[in-house]
């Protein structure tokens, strides 16, 4: 490996970044993703895990049921449990929601009877969606009252604000999706405009242009994390309660994922645009789906949960989350586990790009 | 010119090549090419476009997998990995106007990012002497993006020679670049070669390939001859005659016929374009004839008259107060040397540049204004120095896209596509992408694009350049057609001197000011006995002495 060969690649794709002020949208892009979906994101949600236990057995307690089970917004079972069981049956991830009938509630309705309902809280925006739901199914079906309960399964957001789950989620999205696509799109260049010459006939190995090219967008994007982290800190409040080393170190190589994606799609691609269009769409969805902002990993079904475990997304965003709200860090084997995923990840995708990568014409 | 490169004096071969073939896919590119190169040798490869000239260049570069084998000194290799090695000691410059160049970095920036990366320790007598000799020496500080496009070749040029390399590889270097400045180059080049350096140059200048030690003639994928520049014209010197003639069985250019049948013409001594046209003739291959229906377009005697145009770019000043009056059915060639203003007078014309300072008439009418320019937009046709067509386009996709632009119907497009492919000889390559087929084929359909909308106008910007000598034969007579059965008027801008007697007038600029605005008829009167490549460099010189 030569310094003078990265040096002079670094240098040039600095000069180039910001004089063709690609360097706006390097900043300005994940800026703009935080805080368009950290203040937007807005959820339909639809088979709810619903358990319902009717103490009563009365025409209205059925009539409830019967309303419940013919929407698509909940998968109702009734059975007849107590409600520790049915408590634990949410803390357990068994189901979303409990609602609770009491027994003579048909006949103690004039006198304000009400009934239970617990939500699973842990993830908030989720959860308060639900009781608008539910809500809006009693009050206006049957004009009834009902306290309302959002229990927390694991007790993560006790002050069940929006952004604390979304905010964290948002870094696992940005952090695939934009080193990656600058990546590519840097290398992709070379190749159209013809400069990729120089490194083809020039005595450089791959392994030190893969490096040169690589440095740039890794550390444009590491200072994104502090600028990410500033906004989440201080302008939506999440609180950071875990270990800033890991969560730091957890994401530079997060992104060094993400450029190794990049390394990988200026393969198979020749321009710029679609170097762009296929990063952004490798990245984006499973970006958005398994960040955990749109349903939690714990309820996903069996494939879903198997594919999730596929993209290094989930890793990355176990870490942040508990970086972010529980911090656990290292005294959890799991996320030991996890960061040592996510340093496979890297590794394994750097090396394909090696290999793939042709210093010759193809 | 015509001076030969100092003899060789040594024996000791420095590449051998043999038996490289390298395909793309189904297509091959070059087949079985088998030659050697010895110390201080300078090679030349000439041959049309696609006839596998890049394609062996890349394959001794180590840029592209071949098969057969290559031996440098004594290391042979057969891939591109194998050749690692001796990357050291080899510079490549590929082919198109400044490919291996960073648009956002200032030519000093390009000095530093080749220099690092070749770990070059900084040699300022010699890097000093490059911008000198490319004539940027005083632009350092300016983006390559702003260059004009032969200054761009030169700086890829010079770039190549900064590692001092062995083995120089050069394909089609002077592109583009302005007769003094390929004078220069070639000074360079042969003190280089003094000081041990071997050559492999292609070039698409003749004139040039006659001063390289030995040929090799490419065709088809094939090298079909060998030899010094006498020994190839010896072949062809039966069927060369003088003078110029129409005809179905004979190709003409440059003064000179060629025809494999007995003519009642004088013989002339050959030169080496012949050799394309008699190779031509020998495959059976015929001139294409265009045959373009005469009509009579309207139009005002004057096309285009410019009053004092100015353009300044901060404070250099491209363009320097420059008068031109362009008539309806002239040829008028615009001449200088590589960021002379050619192309920025030409934008000037075109509403590309807003004017800075000047009077404009298009057509009889005063240009001030955007909307002043909207009406006549149907009447100019143009083709930019880079032909600026698609990649992501078929050759039919891109001339309908022109035609959509211009609003033609779906009709009038077809049927528009289909006369000008065939009156232009390119009907066979309508569902090809531009890079696929020959820079010539390119050419033609850049022009059949300018034309769809029927103009009464076509400024065409280098059209010819990095063009084979018989498609570039083919184009002039095209454009006589067009001038003649038409009666468009046509502004072109070209470095083959010899293509300036095509123009009816010439107008030279040198460094943003007009120094001559004459009929080429009369020029010959005032420098007998001398040919334009002469007359041009003459002038050049005469115009420095002021
Ligand atoms: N946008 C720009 N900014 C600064 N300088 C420019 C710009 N565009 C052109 N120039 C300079 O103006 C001069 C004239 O350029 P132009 O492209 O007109 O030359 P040309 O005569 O067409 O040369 P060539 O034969 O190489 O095509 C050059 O020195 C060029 O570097
Ligand atoms: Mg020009």
């Amino acid at each position: 490996m030569r310094i003078n060969v990265i040096k002079a690649y670094f240098k040039k794709e600095v000069i180039d970044l910001i004089r063709n002020k690609m360097i706006i949208l390097t900043y300005l892009i994940p800026l703009m993703i935080l805080i368009l979906f950290g203040f937007g994101i807005k959820m339909e949600v639809t088979h709810v895990r619903t358990i319902i236990i009717d103490n009563d057995h009365s025409k209205l307690s059925l009539e409830i049921i019967n309303k419940f089970s013919h929407t698509k917004y909940f998968d109702v079972k009734v059975e007849n449990l107590t409600y520790k069981e049915a408590l634990h049956k949410i803390q357990t991830n068994k189901a979303d929601m409990i609602i609770i009938i009491p027994p003579s509630f048909s006949k103690n309705l004039y006198k304000g009877a009400q009934i239970g309902v617990f939500i699973d809280g842990s993830f908030p925006l989720r959860a308060v969606t639900l009781q608008g739901y539910v809500e809006k199914v009693l009050i206006n079906g049957f004009n009834i009252k009902l306290p309302i309960k959002i229990e927390n399964r694991n007790f993560f957001n006790e002050s069940m604000r929006d952004y604390n789950a979304i905010v964290p989620g948002l870094f696992g999205l940005i952090f695939l999706v934009v080193p990656a696509s600058l990546a590519a799109i840097m290398i992709v260049k070379e190749k159209e405009v013809g400069t990729i010459f120089n490194f083809y006939s020039a005595p450089i190995t791959k392994i030190e242009f893969i490096i040169s090219k690589l440095i740039p967008p890794f550390l444009f994007h590491s200072v994104n994390i502090f600028i990410l982290l500033i906004l989440a800190l201080y302008l939506f409040d999440v609180p950071f309660r875990g270990n800033f080393f890991i969560f730091w170190i957890a994401s530079e190589i997060y992104i060094l994922i993400s450029v190794g994606i990049g390394l990988l799609v200026s393969i198979i691609t020749s321009t710029q645009i679609a170097a762009l269009v296929l990063s952004v769409v490798i990245t984006i969805i499973p970006g958005f789906l398994y960040s955990g902002i749109l349903m939690p990993i714990s309820s996903m079904g069996k494939e879903s949960l198997i594919e999730a475990h596929i993209f290094p997304v989930m890793y990355y965003n176990h870490l942040v989350y508990d970086s972010f709200l529980v911090g656990e860090g290292f005294k959890s084997g799991g996320n030991i586990l996890y960061f040592f995923i996510l340093c496979a990840y890297a590794v394994i995708l750097i090396t394909l790009g090696t290999l793939f990568l042709k210093k010759a014409i193809k | 010119m015509s001076s030969k490169f100092q003899a060789l004096d040594s024996k000791n071969i420095l590449l051998e090549v043999k038996n490289v073939s390298v395909s793309y896919g189904k297509k091959i590119a070059i087949k079985n090419a088998s030659f050697s190169l010895k110390e201080k040798e300078i090679l030349g490869f000439i041959g049309a476009d696609g006839a596998g000239k890049s394609s062996t260049l890349h394959a001794i570069a180590g840029v592209v997998s071949f098969d057969g084998e290559i031996i440098y000194k004594n290391y042979v290799y057969y891939s591109p990995k194998e050749a690692e090695k001796i990357k050291n000691e080899i510079s490549l410059m590929p082919q198109g106007l400044g490919l291996v160049l960073y648009d956002f970095l200032t030519i000093k920036e390009h000095f530093d990012f080749f220099r690092d990366l070749r770990g070059l320790k900084k040699a300022m007598e010699y890097e000093t002497k490059l911008l000198k000799m490319a004539g940027l020496y005083e632009f350092q500080d300016r983006l390559a993006v702003n260059l004009s496009g032969g200054m761009r070749q030169k700086l890829s040029l010079i770039l190549s020679l900064l590692p001092r390399p062995k083995l120089l590889i050069l394909d089609e270097p002077t592109t583009g670049v302005d007769p003094i400045s390929r004078a220069e180059l070639w000074d360079i080049v042969n003190e280089m070669r003094n000081n041990g350096m071997s050559a492999i140059i292609s070039t698409a200048y003749m004139s040039e390939a006659s001063k390289m030690d030995r040929i090799l003639l490419f065709d088809e994928g094939e090298i079909i001859a060998k030899g010094t520049s006498e020994e190839l014209i010896a072949d062809i010197k039966d069927y060369t005659y003088e003078g110029e003639m129409e005809s179905k069985e004979c190709f003409s250019f440059n003064k000179r016929t060629y025809c494999l049948n007995s003519l009642s013409l004088k013989k002339t001594t050959p030169t080496l374009e012949g050799v394309f046209f008699v190779n031509a003739l020998k495959k059976s291959k015929k001139p294409i004839i265009f045959e373009i229906p005469k009509k009579n377009l309207q139009m005002p005697e004057i096309i285009v008259k410019a009053n004092c145009l100015t353009k300044k770019f901060g404070k250099f000043i491209a363009d320097n107060c420059i008068n031109l009056e362009f008539k309806k059915g002239e040829i008028l060639g615009l001449l200088g040397a590589n960021g002379a203003g050619k192309t920025t007078l030409i934008k000037m014309l075109l509403g590309l540049y807003p004017i800075d300072k000047g009077e404009l008439y298009l057509l009889n009418k005063r240009i001030k204004s955007y909307e002043d320019r909207i009406e006549l937009k149907s009447k100019i046709g143009y083709v930019s120095q880079k032909f600026s067509l698609y990649k992501d386009l078929t050759i039919k996709e891109n001339l309908d896209y022109f035609a959509k632009m211009h609003g033609l119907s779906v009709n009038e497009t077809n049927k528009k596509i289909k006369d000008y492919s065939e009156m232009l000889g390119f009907s066979e390559y309508l569902n090809a992408f531009p890079k696929e087929v020959p820079l010539g084929i390119n050419q033609r359909f850049s022009v059949a694009a300018a034309l769809m909308h029927e103009p009464v106008v076509l400024f065409l910007d280098e059209p010819t350049s990095g063009v084979d000598t018989v498609a570039r034969s083919a184009f002039w007579r095209l454009l006589r057609k067009l001038k003649e059965n038409l009666g468009i008027s046509i502004l072109i801008t070209t470095h083959y001197m010899s293509e300036a007697e095509y123009c009816d007038r010439v107008v030279v600029l040198k460094r943003g000011i007009k120094i001559v605005d004459d009929e080429v008829e009369k020029l010959h009167k005032k420098y007998p006995g001398l040919d334009f490549e002469e007359i041009f460099l003459e002038i050049y010189k005469e115009k420095n002495e002021n």
